[in-house]
């Protein structure tokens, strides 16, 4: 790793970014006016944890546009209209249009999260909302609409979903699609807050559960073609009978057989990393492979779920944003399994205060080496009137880690404008360049209020390329395509994904980060199906389009 | 540390003073006669080999003069032949004679503490905290009560706060070491754990727990130094070899990682850490059955561990916390005092 790690640093030849500019706040110039709803105090747990964001392009014009996911509150759990999720529309120069009435998309009720694919394979992207009582599964009608067939489709599912993801995990060419579950609840029999020990904190009362409250089994739809799917979760061995607290969720082939396999992030509860056994089941692996739980053995509050080749090793290593008082995991993927390499990488004593939520790999200074940035923000607004010794309050700020390249990280948050250092109560997260600048920005849903779009101003930044990929009908998107970029000796593998983060959806673009490299040497994607593509001498700065169907292979 | 050693420390500190209350001693000075009278003859009975005489004239100078002095005497009696529950009973006498009695509070902390029950302990000191915030040893008890009762971000509180009172003892360093250790706050524990070395440079818990820090923070080879030294004294040390198997684990030598953890669980069967990586070190060298055996083991002391938790902050009131957002507390090896 390390002899890799600094050929890359010295083939790429990149000076320390400057910090001029940093990330900035365009929220209000870009013309997004979105508020998220949630009660003032809090004092359920179902009024915490939405929600989600989206970075897809639902109108086909090459920019990603954004979907904001609402939620409802107890008190105004009746009423679907008193929340309204948004989709603004990328119009160019870091301008968005809310085109959501026109979409049709504003009202899935009690919103959690959400994920995109062209699930129908007509070549533009459908959307999936979690929600609290019923999913909402939109078809992009191509003409800025949507219509919900989720009824039709067979997508509603029940009870509180979280987590979405769309894989082709049974390798017939079309995408099936993973929901994970949080808590069992009952709107009319909510757990009274504050009512015993496991309601209170710091001797205080507060929301009850998740422990102490039953938990949700989860959702495997295989899609069966003619938009309808068929739930197989229990047979696929990925139900989750026990009902762990599923949160986020994250598809990737772990094991590099072609098969996509699945990692849940399970809050207060072990992780599960589901193997492919490539005949329609999973087999549950977490604890062999090592990212069940902490290094001691605890099992953590996990939200959220990164996948990056942070070292250029060749494999997707996991970042899984937890609880405060628990540190997020960094599991480094090592081939035949993974290691907790959290505290030796140095992200482990930073994140201890926090309650991470949203999270990404992303390489911000476009060096070559993905960065990893976390939000955070508690669960309990009640912690502000009470001595927290060192647990940050209510309201917290983000984590930015700087990767140094030899299997450590700085903690830069603070080096990046204040927005980064603003306190918030944070929780999905999407990195994508909304700008095509090369940079990339992050795009932030809070719980409280509005949402944040940090666009990257970092001025000294290295040279970058971005990949979008268009896989054969149905699965057009080229969901489970990975693209590797070949830099002299360094190859940088990037993953196109449904789902990820904290029940959010990033940009499906493929982002690398080239430092002074003025091309990429060669170009290599592996699709769906195995088969590939490649491409030699690609010039820097500049958006590419490689299409399956059209591609030598 | 036994009970009864424990008590020694209690009992020399109040031999000088009867505890009983003030109103009882200044209204009847013929019964406090009768009363010295009687526990003079406890003391020689004592001396004379006679215990089951002695504990009975304790026991009835407790009784006819409500002394707490008689009833801290025959409490540790009592602990010494083994006893707890008359103990602590006694002391319980003792704390409703003399409620706010520094003496009797401190002594009933330190003997539920010995006999395995902080949560009363955990009660009594941070009423003695209060009562006397400036003296270290009130504080020091209590974080360590916290720390057996699974409450490490309290008992980090309250070790800070004895280490500010009494920066050079060694003990309280430890404790604060040991406590931010299961924090995962390595960083922070160091420095406190290296003080902690150069006050007492024999003992094996505190190099043990350097090394832990010093693996946390990514001090690789200090931290196999350290665990070494301490194996070396104390070749079945749990947290020793608990390092030693992480550092053999990062270098990928399964093997001796293995052999670790398995002399870490045979000194702390119940560490669900030390199965947890018993079972990863298992997997890496193929022997699915046995890390499958380790992760049933990992769950079932976690599942104790939790139970046990829960149990003692289900008896410690409001004032403690719960865990944070409803959870279970996480599985935190305790403080070797």
């Amino acid at each position: 790793m390390t002899r890799a790690l600094a050929l890359l640093a010295s083939s790429l030849l990149l000076a320390a970014p400057s910090r001029d500019g940093g990330f900035r706040d365009i929220t209000q110039a870009a013309g997004v006016n979105f508020q998220h709803h949630a009660a003032p105090e809090k004092k359920y747990i179902v009024e915490s944890m939405s929600g989600g964001v989206a970075l897809f392009d639902y109108d086909n014009d090459g920019r990603p546009d954004i979907y904001f996911v609402d939620s409802l509150t107890v008190d105004t759990a009746g009423d679907p209209t008193k929340a309204r999720s948004a989709l603004y529309r990328n119009i160019g120069n870091l301008k968005f249009e809310d085109v959501t009435d026109k979409a049709g998309v504003a009202h899935p009720g009690w919103g959690m999260g959400a994920c995109t694919a062209d699930v129908d394979g007509d070549g533009w992207e459908d959307l999936y909302v979690t929600a609290v009582g019923g999913n909402k599964f939109y078809r992009n009608n191509h003409d800025g609409t949507f219509s919900d067939v989720t009824a039709r489709a067979g997508l509603a599912a029940s009870g509180w979903s979280a987590g979405c993801g769309f894989a082709d995990f049974d390798r017939d060419g079309d995408l099936d699609l993973f929901v994970s579950r949080y808590v069992k609840i009952d709107l009319q029999q909510l757990p009274q807050f504050g009512r015993d020990k496991t309601c209170q904190y710091r001797g205080i009362p507060v929301q009850c559960g998740p422990r102490g409250l039953p938990g949700e089994s989860d959702f495997l739809f295989r899609n069966d073609g003619g938009l309808r799917f068929t739930e197989i979760a229990e047979q696929a061995g990925v139900a989750d009978p026990r009902g762990l607290f599923g949160l986020g969720v994250g598809w990737f082939d772990y094991n590099e057989d072609g098969w996509p396999d699945l990692f849940v992030a399970n809050d207060s509860g072990a992780n599960f990393l589901y193997q492919n056994q490539k005949n329609g089941t999973f087999k549950e692996v977490a604890f062999p492979m090592g990212v069940a739980v902490s290094q001691d053995g605890a099992e953590q509050g996990s939200m959220g779920v990164a996948l990056g080749s942070y070292d250029n090793n060749g494999r997707f290593s996991l970042f899984v944003t937890n609880f405060s008082e628990e540190y997020n995991a960094l599991y480094h993927h090592e081939g035949a399994h993974f290691t907790d390499l959290s505290f030796r990488s140095k992200t482990a004593a930073s994140s201890l205060p926090f309650v991470g939520w949203g999270t990404a790999f992303f390489d911000y200074d476009n060096d070559g080496l993905l960065d990893i940035i976390a939000v955070n923000g508690h669960v309990y607004p009640q912690l502000d009137k009470v001595k927290l010794g060192a647990s940050a309050g209510y309201r917290q700020r983000k984590l930015l880690y700087h990767n140094r390249g030899d299997g450590t990280f700085d903690e830069v948050a603070a080096q990046f404008g204040a927005a980064m250092m603003e306190e918030r109560v944070s929780r999905g997260l999407s990195a994508g360049d909304l700008d095509d600048d090369g940079r990339l920005d992050i795009v932030i849903n809070d719980l409280d209020g509005s949402p944040q779009i940090l666009h990257n101003e970092i001025s000294e930044v290295g040279n970058w390329l971005i990949v979008r990929l268009k896989g054969k009908a149905p699965n057009t998107g080229a969901i489970g395509a990975i693209a590797s970029a070949r830099t002299g000796t360094v190859t940088q593998k990037r993953l196109v994904q449904s789902g990820s983060s904290y029940i959010s959806q990033e940009d499906k673009r493929l982002h690398f980060g080239l430092g002074k490299a003025a091309q990429v040497d060669s170009l290599e994607v592996t699709w769906p199906d195995g088969t590939t593509t490649k491409r030699e001498n690609v010039k820097a700065n500049q958006v590419i389009e490689i299409s399956q169907s059209q591609s030598p292979q | 540390m036994t009970a009864a050693v424990l008590w020694l420390a209690v009992v020399s500190a109040m031999a000088a003073t009867d505890a009983s209350p003030p109103q009882a001693r200044a209204a009847s000075p013929r019964p406090a006669a009768d009363r010295q009278a009687t526990l003079q003859l406890a003391q020689k009975a004592l001396a004379a080999g006679n215990r089951a005489e002695a504990k009975r004239l304790l026991a009835s100078a407790a009784e006819r003069f409500e002394s707490v002095e008689a009833l801290l005497q025959l409490s540790r009696l009592q602990s010494e032949d083994g006893d707890a529950a008359g103990a602590l009973g006694s002391l319980r006498k003792a704390r409703a004679a003399a409620p706010n009695s520094e003496g009797v509070l401190s002594a009933f902390a330190q003997m539920s503490l010995a006999a395995g029950a902080p949560v009363p302990a955990i009660l009594a000191l941070e009423s003695l905290a209060r009562i006397c915030p400036t003296v270290a040893q009130h504080h020091y008890l209590l974080g360590v009560a916290l720390m057996r009762a699974g409450d490490m971000p309290a008992a980090v509180d309250a070790l800070r706060v004895a280490e500010r009172l009494e920066p050079d003892r060694a003990l309280t360093l430890v404790a604060l070491g040991i406590a931010l250790n299961s924090g995962q706050l390595y960083a922070d524990a160091k420095p406190f754990l290296a003080r902690s070395l150069a006050l007492e440079p024999e003992n094996v818990d505190i190099v043990a727990a350097l090394a832990e820090a010093e693996q946390g923070v990514g001090e690789l080879d200090a931290a196999s130094a350290h665990a070494q030294r301490a194996l070396s004294k104390s070749p079945s040390h749990a947290t020793a070899n608990l390092v030693a198997g992480l550092i053999a684990m990062n270098q990928s030598r399964y093997s001796d990682a293995r052999s670790a953890f398995e002399r870490a669980v045979a000194a702390d069967p119940q560490s669900p850490k030390a199965h947890y990586q018993l079972s990863l070190a298992c997997t890496r060298l193929g022997d699915t059955a046995a890390a499958a055996e380790h992760v049933e083991k990992y769950k079932q002391t976690l599942r104790e561990y939790e139970s046990r938790v829960k149990a003692l902050r289900a008896a410690t009131g409001p004032m403690r916390d719960a865990p944070p957002k409803g959870r279970d507390p996480k599985p935190r090896e305790s403080g070797k005092q």
